[in-house]
């Protein structure tokens, strides 16, 4: 063929259907990361605690289980109450964070720094089909660790209580649900936010470690000197915390939060305000998300 | 070490140095540096001149949780994982590793090198912000404090949380570059590290000395105990005579180097890894 006939020519073969594109990015992810053995070792023990939570459940209602043990009152071994549902949400949430410092960098560092990009928002793919496709790697990881083996406990829990009991505390389901997605929200968009500013992936992740556990320390310090509470508003586990007790407990507080998601009695700050710090910094993540992700790029 | 190895410490130093410290890339070890000197500046401004409720006494209490908490379990420890575990995984994902291989200097040295450069600029960071957000802490007593400073216990305990600072740069920064070394993630080795001194008070007395965070605990003034509900958890164990703390620092930073130093002679790069 003549060199001046090898012109543009549009691909014609079959187009992945718009609504697959997105699924896209995290088949591949996925892949990647099942190559990883300490991730996968990692994914498998972060059900541990859901695992002897099940059995805690299903020892205290199983009559022949609790005549070997030799309990005769069977809430003297352990009450299901919302403190139980905290406890795993809140132990299951750090492991999501563990999951998505590891996890996280790796999503859009690479792309950036291997000019990889323009490369893909050069196909019929939106930027906000890239973060997305992006985000859902690290949103069904977390909605693994976290609802959805709260939900089951849930679940079996009512089934086996019987009478009600699901109807009753409807409210733990809901504050499983949505206090998870809280959650889930916001490291994902931290982790997408870090992993898109910060070129270098270990530096990436013990960021996410810092922007949750020396925020929470520098909350803490805060309130020790200037002796007020004002300093948990830069308390990430302390905001997420304080959303997660009025989920399951609504006004009548009896708990003080979550493992690792303190909300001590008595030093609690109006939920509106938790709630607005947690808006302002997922914006501020999406604003920097924004800022990165382009199919342009200026050399200097 | 002769004179022509002094000089190539001071080179690796010199290139390393400009390299870690005034680079962009560090804002936010500066923000770690200066986010207590921040809580101890705005302590200063609100309680001048206002009525105070506290004391001097109380004071330093909340110092040394603050020291305790937010310096050596958070700023510098996070500040030891950003500065030493770059000093080779860093250059190895920059894919500029070979460049310092392949110039006719030992291994050996370019550790140390790459360590004495980052421990500088971890010490001019880190002491300093203890120091100041000490100093800042109380200085709204006015008179009150200067007393409690120069004839009463201040600046000798000014002088340990400086040191016990040091010392934390000084161990975590040996851990973090063998970590850099080691691992191709050092994040996990780091979050590992984390967990493990974390749990130190709940430990067992002798699993407690497998620990930097137990030495330095030790060298510390005030004695800060776990709040409530971890209390009832935590399991008390008599703290390591000071100079033993301080040489058993120091040794095990130099153990750990020298194994750096046998590991990287043994280093080969392969940045499609």
């Amino acid at each position: 063929m003549a060199v001046y006939k090898k012109t543009y020519r549009p691909y014609d073969g079959p187009l992945t259907p718009a609504w697959r594109r997105v699924a896209v990015i995290p088949r591949y992810a996925f892949d990647d990361l099942r190559r990883s053995r300490f991730l996968s070792l990692f994914f498998l023990a972060s059900f541990i605690y859901p695992v002897i939570c099940t059995l805690l459940i299903y020892v205290q209602h199983n009559a022949s289980a609790l005549e070997l043990l030799n309990i005769r009152n069977a809430s003297q071994l352990i009450s299901i109450n919302a403190t139980f549902f905290l406890s795993l949400l809140g132990w299951q949430s750090v492991m999501a964070l563990f999951l998505a410092a590891f996890v996280g960098p790796g999503q859009i560092s690479p792309d950036l720094v291997n000019n990889g990009l323009s490369l893909y928002l050069a196909r019929p793919f939106t930027r906000l089909e890239y973060a997305a496709g992006k985000a859902s790697v690290l949103v069904v990881l977390m909605s693994l660790m976290t609802w959805v083996p709260g939900l089951l406990l849930f679940g079996l829990q009512g089934y086996l209580e019987g009478s009600g009991w699901a109807g009753a505390n409807i409210r733990f389901a809901a504050g499983l649900f949505f206090g998870a997605w809280v959650w889930i929200l916001l490291l994902s968009a931290l982790a997408l936010a870090v992993s898109a500013w910060v070129k270098w992936k270990p530096v990436a992740g013990a960021l996410l470690f810092v922007i949750f556990f020396v925020s929470a320390a520098f909350g803490t310090a805060m309130n020790a000197v200037q002796r007020s509470n004002w300093g948990y508003l830069a308390d990430i586990s302390y905001l997420v915390g304080s959303v997660w007790v009025r989920l399951f407990e609504g006004g009548a507080r009896t708990t003080s939060g979550a493992v690792f998601f303190r909300v001590p009695i008595g030093a609690e700050l109006p939920l509106w305000q938790c709630c607005a710090v947690l808006i302002l910094l997922f914006a501020l993540c999406l604003y920097l998300l924004a800022r990165r992700i382009r199919g342009v790029e200026v050399a200097r | 070490m002769n004179g022509v190895r002094m000089r190539q410490v001071a080179a690796v130093f010199r290139l390393e140095w400009r390299r870690t410290t005034l680079s962009k890339r560090a804002w936010w070890i500066y923000l770690l540096a200066a986010a207590p000197v921040l809580i101890a500046l705005m302590h200063w401004v609100t309680m001048r001149g206002a009525r105070l409720s506290h004391s001097v006494g109380e004071d330093s209490v909340i110092y040394a949780g603050l020291f305790l908490f937010l310096f050596l379990r958070g700023t510098i420890f996070f500040g030891c994982v950003g500065m030493f575990s770059g000093l080779f995984r860093g250059e190895m994902l920059e894919k500029t590793l070979h460049y310092a291989l392949l110039t006719p200097v030992r291994r050996e040295i370019l550790v140390a090198g790459k360590y004495l450069a980052a421990l500088a600029a971890s010490l001019a960071l880190f002491v300093p912000s203890a120091a100041l957000t000490y100093l800042m802490l109380g200085r709204h007593f006015g008179p009150a404090w200067t007393d409690y400073l120069m004839n009463g216990p201040g600046l000798s305990q000014l002088g340990y949380y400086a040191l016990v600072a040091a010392l934390a740069c000084v161990g975590y920064g040996a851990v973090f570059l063998l970590c850099g070394l080691l691992f191709r993630n050092p994040m996990i080795a780091a979050a590992v590290v984390w967990v493990w001194e974390n749990l130190n008070p709940f430990l067992p007395s002798f699993l407690k000395k497998i620990s930097i965070i137990f030495y330095l605990r030790s060298l510390c003034p005030v004695d800060v105990p776990a709040p409530p509900p971890f209390s009832i958890m935590a399991i008390e164990t008599n703290p390591a005579p000071a100079w033993l703390a301080v040489a058993g620092l120091l040794a095990m930073a130099a153990l750990l180097l020298v194994y750096a130093a046998v590991d990287a002679r043994r280093a080969e790069i392969d940045y499609g890894e």
